[in-house]
């Protein structure tokens, strides 16, 4: 705890001085902590990012998300320092750092190897930036103190790295990053060489890290979990540019594109190639792929034509069993059923010829469904999305 | 029953075989010659022998034995049985021949009645206790080139050639010859009365005569009349070039020059100061009988027909020799040669090389202190005074035969000790289980353990066992560990003193120690500057850098030695063109070591680049940037990560390379070859000093090479610990 309070107040005046030049309501958003403008960057003849916006406010976490390829670890690097840009313009606490070299920056960063000195004990490592900046000694033991205390590290201080844990070592590498109190955590993949079980357990950890610093953070993964776990904001990236930017659940709820939809979201939504028909009543309904999805009239409002080919999509959550006597949305010929337990997974079809249907079944339906069961199936209009067949982006973004 | 009859017919066919082979091998005359001629010599000596074979139905093999290793074949050879029937050589070793029992009387080849026939020199080189040992076939001696376009006056005395200075042009030296070499100065020695080696084996090139001798040719070189640290190969090349007027050299000057100059040849001019002739040493070249041809009158037929007038008329005109042999010279085709007829002048007056084994262990310190003079170290009484006392030191006599005790006493402890552990181990419980076990690994091991045996063990131990053992060749005798005892208390003399054990090693230890250091920065800085991941043409630089790695040593190590000549060498030249003085490399220690360094750095650090490109490829690059992201500048990742995770792959090399260092024997042989004074050596070249040109003491060498060995074996266990220690922190 003192040890966020302590970063904060050592920042205090470069905010101060922000803060005068424009007085914040009480109520207005907290300031920027770091930007990218426009970010370019190309390796070779192959362009990786192709001008990307990112904000990070100041003490919230940011994740970036995306397939692997999307730039997400480029783009770090470049906010590291450790790449340059090609073009545009990286900020970090009101400073422009584009052309700065890393130590410049007061960044720290917790690589996907952990990349501890092998050759220093657990307690060089985390001095070993402290050391460079000649901080007092005094300081440097307070700092492991309180970092080793947080992390539960006290008694591998003098251990060297290859005497440690896969979790250890992540804790250790967490440390180095939090003793040395920086503008901006940087997090690189670092999950992704734990186990299951040991990668939910420092998830957690972080999150309480977090929590406890207020640090401000960028954190770069492939997994949408820790992404949807972890973040303020979520931002999409694929094929080098932000897809889609906001509040996990809002992105979850409402994907701006096919590719958000589908890349978040385990299993995948159902997706199904389709056109619009009018119905009766005022309403609309989507037809394709065996389905005939009654569609939030609402949410899509003008973007909604009679014969428009769309992409329909709906979650394997969302669908739910039909009633006896209400018309089912579609019929699901199930061939393979994962039992989890509690809950199932059916995969299957609505149409012969028709992409692969999943959907989730719950307590009785659960247990009861068995591969060549047909199963008639609802999909609430709030929960059906629509996007152009051609662009991809969901209609209601339009 | 079917199959006996093939098998009889079988048997019976490899008997007559047998009996055919046997039969071939009895009626078939033939005998085998050894030589080491080349050119026209060898094309003279075939023509003579196809000559015989024809005539007496006698088929010879002439075998062509490189010159370098013409003494130690023999040695082997001949008392085994499978050397040579005959061999030509020079009478120079006669005394090791005969030491040896590698020859046989040859009265039978060169008779009472033939000795008239042959030069009464070169008979008289071959007879030892009254008997003579050899045919002579030709003289070798030094003699005078005279360039005629240079030098229209004759050239009596050598004042007529000191007198030259004046009239030639300023680019062109009166007279080039080694005057560094002692060889070159035995006809100085003459001129004044002195002689190299006495009547008794003692070395005479001291007293009066011999100081002045050498003060006279410092003083030639003083002025300019002898141009400074003259080579062979400057010798040739100054007077092909028409730089030099006169130069004084033996007949093998003959074949290498072309009609680039105008020249003739005269024997050597007088000192008119002592009013002596200028006699150098004369070296018989003899058709030599071995015992075992002594025993055939083909191979006794032979050596006498290589020395009748028909052969040396050949060997004359094809094979262009001074032939020892009277009529020759009466054939007016073979007079019409003048150079070969003055080099016959020459050897008349000249004085057969004595035949002594004590001869060879004068030239090193009669060399070393004709250099010391000529540099202006030392004036020619302390010089050849200290000459003198090297020559006793080195030949001093072999130590007395200790009782064998302590040394058995030491052996047997060892061996108690070992068969106690032996014992031990194989009582201990488990131990037989244990073996059966292991015995089929063993079936894999085996001639992995006979090989390293056979070929390491054995041979270190036989060496081991030589340092326990003095004297020469044939009069070895058991010493015990007074060769050790010798080394270690410098014979005696100072302990830090000349060429004793301690100087030496400290020499060898800086020597050791600034390589490796040079080798490993500069290979540390080019390996991380070719690791840089901007550096454009990466493979080009490589193979550049690694190319004086790929270059054989001594080639390199020839090279670099004629950078560092002080005329013509690259080294001065540069140093000239940018200001300064030339250096004389090889005067001082300081340049003599630092040559010999710059050439083993040249020939080191592309070993080390490479190890340092291959370490550097195992140092995580995340590690590299996450010290980037925690603030360290280009240099602090370097010297906080990069260097301590390097170090520990580079100390196996680095203990390597050091014990390559410590024993770099070709650079320092090659480049310095001790100058000056010795000073330069290093444990090795002076062990092989030991064995190879003092007297042949390979007790002593062995023991320096034991001493070598226990003194490496002890450093490599104690860094090798450091090394493990530090590997076992990291990996």
């Amino acid at each position: 705890m003192s040890a966020m309070t302590e970063a904060a107040e050592e920042r205090e005046p470069r905010a101060k001085a922000s803060v005068e030049e424009t007085p914040l309501p009480a109520s207005a958003p907290r300031p920027i902590r770091c930007a990218a403008r426009g970010v370019k960057k190309a390796f070779g003849k192959t362009q990786i990012l192709k001008g990307v916006d990112l904000e990070i406010a100041e003490g919230s976490f940011a994740v970036l998300v995306g397939p692997s390829g999307c730039g997400k670890s480029t783009l770090l690097r470049l906010v590291a320092g450790l790449e340059e840009a090609d073009e545009g313009k990286l900020e970090i606490a009101g400073r422009d750092v584009t052309r700065a070299p890393p130590r410049d920056r007061d960044i720290a960063m917790v690589f996907q190897s952990y990349a501890l000195y092998p050759h220093l004990s657990v307690r060089d490592n985390l001095a070993f930036g402290l050391r460079l900046k000649k901080t007092p000694q005094a300081e440097i033991d307070k700092r492991i103190d309180e970092a080793s205390q947080m992390l539960g590290l006290g008694h591998l201080l003098d251990r060297l790295p290859k005497q440690l844990s896969g979790g250890q070592r992540q804790r250790v590498a967490m440390g180095r990053a939090i003793v040395r109190r920086p503008n901006l955590f940087l997090f690189d993949e670092p999950l992704s060489n734990l186990d299951a079980a040991l990668r939910a357990e420092v998830r957690v950890e972080i999150r309480r890290m977090h929590e406890r610093l207020g640090a401000t953070t960028l954190y770069v993964t492939h997994d949408q979990v820790e992404a949807m776990t972890l973040a303020d904001t979520l931002w999409v990236l694929n094929g080098g540019l932000v897809e889609q930017k906001g509040a996990p659940l809002d992105v979850y709820a409402r994907p701006r594109t096919k590719f958000v939809a589908t890349f978040l979201g385990s299993p995948q939504m159902n997706l199904a190639e389709g056109k619009l028909q009018k119905a009766s009543g005022g309403g609309f309904v989507a037809e394709g792929g065996g389905m005939a999805l009654e569609v939030d009239v609402e949410r899509f409002g003008a973007a909604l034509e009679d014969g428009r080919e769309v992409a329909l999509g709906v979650r394997p959550h969302d669908l739910r069993v039909a009633q006896p006597g209400e018309s089912p949305s579609l019929e699901l010929r199930v061939e393979i059923v994962e039992a989890l337990g509690f809950e199932a997974y059916a995969y299957g079809w609505a149409k012969a010829s028709g992409p692969r249907v999943i959907v989730r079944l719950e307590a009785e339906h659960a247990r009861r469904a068995r591969p060549g069961d047909v199963i008639p199936l609802v999909a609430p209009p709030e929960h059906v999305h629509l996007f152009c067949q051609k662009s991809g982006v969901a209609l209601d973004a339009e | 029953m079917t199959l006996r009859r093939p098998l009889l017919v079988l048997v019976a066919l490899v008997l007559a075989l047998a009996a055919f082979a046997c039969g071939g091998a009895t009626s078939a005359r033939r005998i085998t010659v050894w030589h080491a001629y080349r050119g026209d010599e060898e094309r003279a000596l075939k023509e003579v022998a196809a000559r015989y074979e024809v005539e007496r139905g006698v088929k010879v093999t002439l075998l062509s034995v490189p010159f370098d290793a013409y003494l130690s074949k023999l040695q082997a050879a001949v008392p085994r049985g499978n050397g040579p029937d005959v061999f030509i050589d020079a009478h120079g070793r006669l005394g090791t021949f005969t030491k040896e029992g590698l020859v046989a009387d040859a009265s039978g080849a060169i008779g009472e009645a033939d000795v008239a026939r042959f030069d009464e020199t070169s008979v008289r080189a071959l007879t030892q206790d009254g008997k003579r040992w050899g045919v002579p076939l030709a003289t070798k001696c030094l003699a005078l080139f005279v360039n005629t376009r240079l030098v229209t006056s004759e050239i009596a005395t050598l004042e007529d050639v000191q007198k030259l200075r004046a009239t030639l042009p300023a680019s062109a030296v009166p007279l080039a010859y080694e005057a560094h070499t002692t060889y070159y100065h035995v006809p100085f020695l003459h001129a004044f009365g002195a002689e190299l080696l006495g009547s008794a084996g003692d070395f005479a090139m001291v007293g009066r005569g011999a100081e002045d001798s050498v003060a006279l040719v410092r003083d030639l070189t003083k002025d300019h009349v002898v141009p400074d640290e003259p080579s062979g190969a400057l010798v040739k090349q100054l007077f092909v070039q028409g730089q030099a007027a006169v130069v004084i050299s033996g007949p093998w000057l003959l074949s290498e020059l072309r009609d680039e100059v105008p020249f003739k040849v005269q024997p050597l001019p007088t000192v008119a100061k002592t009013g002596k002739k200028m006699r150098p040493y004369l070296t018989v070249e003899a058709a030599f009988v071995t015992p075992d041809g002594a025993g055939k009158p083909d191979a006794v037929g032979f050596a006498r027909w290589l020395g009748d007038d028909a052969s040396a008329r050949t060997r004359a005109l094809v094979g262009k020799q001074v032939v020892a042999t009277k009529s020759a010279w009466a054939d007016p085709e073979v007079a019409r040669s003048s150079a070969l007829a003055a080099f016959h002048a020459a050897a008349a007056d000249a004085v057969p090389t004595p035949t002594s084994t004590r001869l060879q262990a004068t030239w090193v310190p009669a060399d070393q202190a004709i250099k010391k003079v000529l540099r202006g170290e030392a004036e020619p009484k302390a010089a050849l005074d200290e000459a003198k006392a090297r020559f006793d030191d080195v030949m001093r006599p072999p130590p007395p035969s200790p009782s064998p005790a302590p040394v058995m006493l030491l052996a047997g402890g060892a061996l108690l000790a070992l068969a106690y552990f032996g014992v031990r181990r194989a009582r201990a419980p488990g131990f037989r289980a244990e073996l059966t076990r292991s015995l089929p690994v063993y079936r894999y091991v085996i001639h992995a353990v006979v090989t390293v045996c056979v070929l390491v063990v054995l041979p270190l131990v036989a060496g081991a066992a030589t340092s326990f053992f003095a004297g020469g060749r044939g009069e070895t005798r058991f010493v015990g560990f007074e060769n050790y005892a010798q080394i270690l208390t410098a014979r005696g003399g100072a302990l830090l003193g000349h060429g004793s054990f301690y100087l030496t090693l400290l020499v060898t230890i800086l020597w050791t120690v600034l390589n490796v250091a040079a080798h490993v920065g500069i290979g540390l800085a080019l390996g991380l500057a070719l690791a840089r991941p901007w550096l454009r043409l990466k493979a080009v630089w490589r193979v550049l850098l690694i190319l004086p790695w790929a270059v054989p040593s001594y080639v390199t190590a020839v090279a670099w030695k004629g950078m560092f000549h002080r005329q013509f060498g690259a080294m001065n030249a540069i140093l000239t063109a940018v200001g300064a003085p030339p250096v004389s490399w090889f005067s001082h220690f300081s340049t003599a070591f630092t040559a010999n360094l710059l050439t083993n750095v040249w020939l080191g650090f592309p070993f080390m680049m490479v190890v340092t490109l291959g370490a550097l490829t195992s140092i995580p690059k995340d590690v590299l940037e996450a010290a980037e992201v925690d603030g360290a500048t280009r240099w602090q990742r370097f010297r906080h990560v990069t260097a301590p995770l390097l170090l520990p792959q580079l100390l196996p090399s680095i203990m390597l390379g050091s014990v390559w260092t410590f024993n770099m024997f070709n650079v320092v042989f090659l480049v310095s070859g001790g100058e000056p004074d010795g000073t330069t050596d290093i444990l090795v070249s002076e062990a092989y000093r030991w064995a190879f040109t003092r007297d042949s003491q390979y007790g002593y060498a062995a023991a320096y090479a034991v001493l070598i060995f226990l003194l490496l074996f002890v450093a490599t266990r104690l860094l090798g610990a450091r090394v493990d220690r530090a590997k076992a922190k990291v990996a």
